[in-house]
């Protein structure tokens, strides 16, 4: 059984890229756990986000609720090329949160809501630091809501259906290093929204395998209301820098098509596969149309990203200890969006390996809490600044990069 | 995010958030160890105003610390290599005279502002011999060097065709002979040596040494567009720099040697390149009207400006100024420059057929003149190639700084941990305010250039400075 859908691997070992880049990975205590490969893994119903066609699988007469919290660190440490001084950055908490509830409307027909924070990161970096020119701090945060609607096929397969709702919320500071004043900086500042859908597939192709595949679309932050203030600027140079404008620009969140097994070896013992193919490409430049402001003209600022498609790898397993406690592990891979080329200290990537373990505990028949915790370590990642490019802001060096998540969330069945 | 989720929600990301925080050192990374592959205890800096480290047109205490030498020393220093290096320091906020930054015209044109100087201990008017007005020479307060001569040699304003003049730094030869007072000040009082004796003195106890001498040569005559008297002879300065090269790669002693960078990417000629000056100008007067230079060779006639055509950025805010002009018996009120019968004098720019194609011949001739016969006069690339120093890579020999690259680059403008340094004077935080000399920033990115060639040419791991973390400016 599990030979046949070995037509998969192929598919994707042609591909260089991988799933990382700003999102937070796995969205639910449970699914961090097993490693995220949660396509055709319906333990939780967090699996909602991931593919939509898990939701009739949740079909019964009871209403499900799951939600909780989780906190991501990223952080990385840079080696100056030519300095060779050391920065470690500053560390920050970024905070996530879920909330997934599911109902049946008829035996066939079910509904379902996800709420989650999928994408977002928050660099920081020491004011003085050597880049400090190129960025001291950047966040991006996002929200998305999504109502689905899945239709169970026959006894083995289900189909659903969800559309997204975005929000996202953009920040970014920077000195300006061409001045002596330590205090003379750059901010800018938007938040916006847009939408997309989220289709997927589950099906049993027996009592022991399942898969499952999903297709979210990307989503278009059209953030209109940015403002971009400067601060310190002196006199001199008022022409030239506005004390405020506006701006406006358009974060492209990536697609996401993620192919998922999950094999129950033994009663006590399930394995899940996923492969995720993130389109990372749309992201090829963050572009602000800065409006005129008193003698400052209008201008276009764009910073080219260039960031590729990616692919991720995860393994996940589950272990029925008893009828009250399940154990979770997971291993993924990640390969990064981010070009050689593009290495930037605004979000600092790198192909990644990560580990991970959980738990789910059933305090009543009702009730269970879940917590997870993963960790990643990053590849050495080298920017090379060329300085005749003096449109490009960078700095050279290395990076290392580590990220631990760590999420605690109830979930309910009544 | 918090505004999305209910309370509880967020108390449990904040919890599992606390919990990480016990876990999250930042990822490690190895700095690479210094490594310094020469001798570099005894420093010894040879050269003329951006060695001394003028910047604003003068040479203070201030200036003087961020001289590219001085940066240098401190990053041997911080590499664990380098002894202490002397420089001739004024006392404490004291120096010489020089113009400050005041702010820019409504065309947009730099506008200084003369700080006079406090170690100035005597003033002389001397007859100039091209033109009407006086110079102004100022000796300055003796340094406390002078006893034992310093490791920084650049002396403001030198010429290697004056450093075999006796009574240089002589007090007695004002006015009578060759007389440099930045040199006075580094011997004692009534000293006659010349800049090569005290040069050879010096090198003595020096174990590396770096030679950056030629460009102050062409300023006198670059400064008076052309009109006091002629392109410097690269072959006696290549003379020159041989014999002092000979002394200072004596006992193979390794050190730096720097090619001159193109005349024309010095801010007192890349600002006034013609055609950018024309249509900057019609941008602000909003019409097409043409520069007009007079021809060259040609006396009373005019030309339109060309794109290898300088105007120096002294002359710049005269430019489209009315001036009074005689036309055919009466006298008009003619914009100056921007019409034919008004031509930008020859004072004011330098052209590129009787004047830049000969001083970029000179530069070029005394920085690669190579060895061909017997009879070559080595230029810079030669001599370097002739000490025996190592050779890393042929086609570049890597004990051979070539500021050219630098100085070029920052012509076209070149980003440096996000911050864009050109050849704009202030603004591009590379040249100082007098078009020639550098800021702190300027003498860090040339202490970096330094330090990435003795890098290639010494397999050497010494740190560079980061740049940005240097003043704007000198006062």
């Amino acid at each position: 059984m599990r030979a046949r859908l070995l037509f998969l691997l192929p598919l994707f070992s042609g591909l260089t890229a991988a799933a990382t880049g700003f999102d937070t990975g796995p969205q639910g205590a449970r699914v961090l756990g097993l490693g995220g490969a949660s396509t055709a893994y319906i333990g939780s119903i967090a699996g909602l986000s991931t593919n939509p066609g898990l939701l009739p699988q949740w079909g019964d007469s009871l209403t499900r609720l799951s939600f909780g919290g989780f906190g991501q660190i990223r952080r990385a440490s840079f080696v100056g090329q030519d300095t060779y001084l050391r920065t470690n950055q500053d560390l920050t908490v970024q905070p996530g949160g879920y909330l997934y509830a599911t109902r049946a409307v008829s035996k066939r027909v079910s509904v379902g809501l996800a709420l989650n924070t999928p994408y977002g990161y928050h660099t920081k970096w020491p004011n003085a630091w050597e880049g400090r020119s190129v960025i001291q701090e950047s966040q991006l945060s996002t929200f998305f809501a999504q109502p689905t609607v899945g239709f169970k096929l026959n006894d083995n397969f289900s189909l659903g259906v969800g559309f997204v709702y975005a929000y996202g919320k953009y920040t970014q500071r920077r000195a300006l290093g061409q001045y002596d004043d330590p205090a003379a900086q750059a901010n800018l500042s938007s938040s916006g929204s847009g939408y997309g859908v989220n289709a997927g597939l589950y099906g049993r192709t027996g009592d022991n395998l399942a898969f499952g595949i999903s297709y979210r679309s990307g989503v278009k932050l059209k953030m209109n209301n940015g403002a971009y203030t400067t601060a310190g600027v002196p006199g001199r140079d008022a022409s030239l820098l506005a004390g405020a404008s506006d701006f406006k620009t358009q974060i492209n969140l990536p697609s996401t098509l993620s192919v998922g097994i999950a094999d129950r070896v033994t009663k006590k013992l399930l394995l899940t596969f996923d492969f995720a193919l993130s389109g990372w490409s749309t992201l090829d430049s963050l572009t602000l149309d800065v409006a005129a402001s008193g003698p400052v003209p209008a201008q276009r600022l764009r910073t080219a990203r260039r960031y590729e498609d990616a692919l991720a790898f995860r393994v996940g397993t589950e272990y029925q200890v008893n009828s009250k406690l399940v154990l979770l592990a997971g291993l993924h891979y990640d390969e990064t969006p981010v070009r050689d080329e593009f290495v930037n200290p605004e979000f600092v990537d790198a192909n990644r390996v990560g580990a991970s373990a959980g738990l789910s505990y059933q305090l009543s028949q009702r009730l269970a809490v879940e917590a997870a915790y993963a960790f990643d370590y990053g590849q050495l990642r080298t920017a090379r600044a060329d300085q005749t490019r003096f449109l490009v802001s960078n700095v050279s060096g290395t990076y290392r990069t580590l990220s631990h998540t760590a999420s605690l969330g109830v979930s309910a069945a009544f | 995010m918090n505004y999305f989720f209910p309370k509880g929600l967020r108390w449990a990301g904040l919890a599992a958030g606390t919990a990480l925080l016990l876990n999250a050192c930042a990822p490690g990374q190895d700095t690479p160890t210094p490594v310094v592959g020469l001798n570099v205890s005894s420093y010894l800096a040879v050269g003329d105003t951006y060695t001394a480290g003028v910047s604003n047109g003068g040479l203070t205490r201030t200036s003087q610390e961020y001289s590219y030498p001085n940066l240098l020393a401190r990053q041997f220093q911080s590499a664990s290599a380098g002894g202490s290096f002397v420089q001739p320091l004024f006392d404490g906020a004291e120096g010489s005279n020089r113009a400050v930054f005041r702010g820019f015209t409504p065309e947009g044109f730099l506008q200084t502002q003369r700080v006079p100087g406090t170690a100035v201990r005597r003033t002389v008017l001397l007859a100039n011999a091209c033109t009407t007005t006086p110079d102004t020479l100022r000796l300055l307060k003796r340094s406390a060097t002078a006893g034992t001569l310093p490791q920084n040699l650049g002396v403001p304003g030198l010429l290697l065709s004056q450093v075999d003049a006796v009574g240089l730094g002589n007090e007695a030869s004002v006015g009578i002979r060759a007389f440099n007072p930045y040199f006075e000040r580094l011997l004692p009082a009534s000293d006659s040596r010349t800049y090569f004796q005290a040069l050879s003195t010096a090198a003595q106890s020096a174990t590396f040494f770096s030679y950056f001498l030629g460009m102050d040569e062409f300023m006198p005559y670059v400064r008076s567009g052309g009109t006091c008297g002629a392109v410097p002879s690269s072959r006696q300065m290549k003379l020159t720099a041989k014999r002092i090269l000979d002394v200072l790669t004596a006992n193979k002693r390794p050190g730096i040697i720097v090619k001159l960078p193109a005349i024309t990417t010095i801010p007192l000629l890349r600002q006034g390149k013609g055609t950018d000056v024309e249509a900057r100008l019609q941008a602000y007067y909003k019409d097409n009207a043409p520069l007009y230079i007079e021809t060259p060779f040609v006396p009373g006639t005019s030309q339109r400006i060309t794109e290898r055509d300088y105007i120096l950025a002294t002359a710049l805010p005269r430019l489209g100024k009315p001036t009074p002009v005689v036309v055919g018996g009466t006298t008009l009120m003619l914009p100056y420059g921007r019409d034919s019968r008004n031509p930008i004098v020859n004072a004011d720019v330098l052209d590129d057929t009787s004047e830049i194609v000969y001083i970029t011949a000179a530069i070029n001739d005394y920085n690669n003149a190579v060895f061909v016969n017997s009879t070559t006069v080595l230029g810079l690339s030669g001599l370097a190639k002739a000490y025996g120093l190592p050779i890393i890579d042929p086609a570049q020999n890597s004990y051979l700084l070539d500021a050219g690259f630098l100085f070029n680059n920052v012509a076209n403008s070149i980003s440096v941990g996000g911050v864009v340094y050109s050849a704009e004077p202030v603004r591009g935080n590379f040249f100082s305010t007098d078009f020639y000399s550098l800021t702190p920033r300027g003498n860090g990115l040339l202490a970096n250039a330094f330090i990435s060639a003795i890098n290639r040419a010494y397999r050497s791991n010494i740190p560079s400075l980061d740049v940005n973390d240097l003043p704007t400016t000198t006062e």
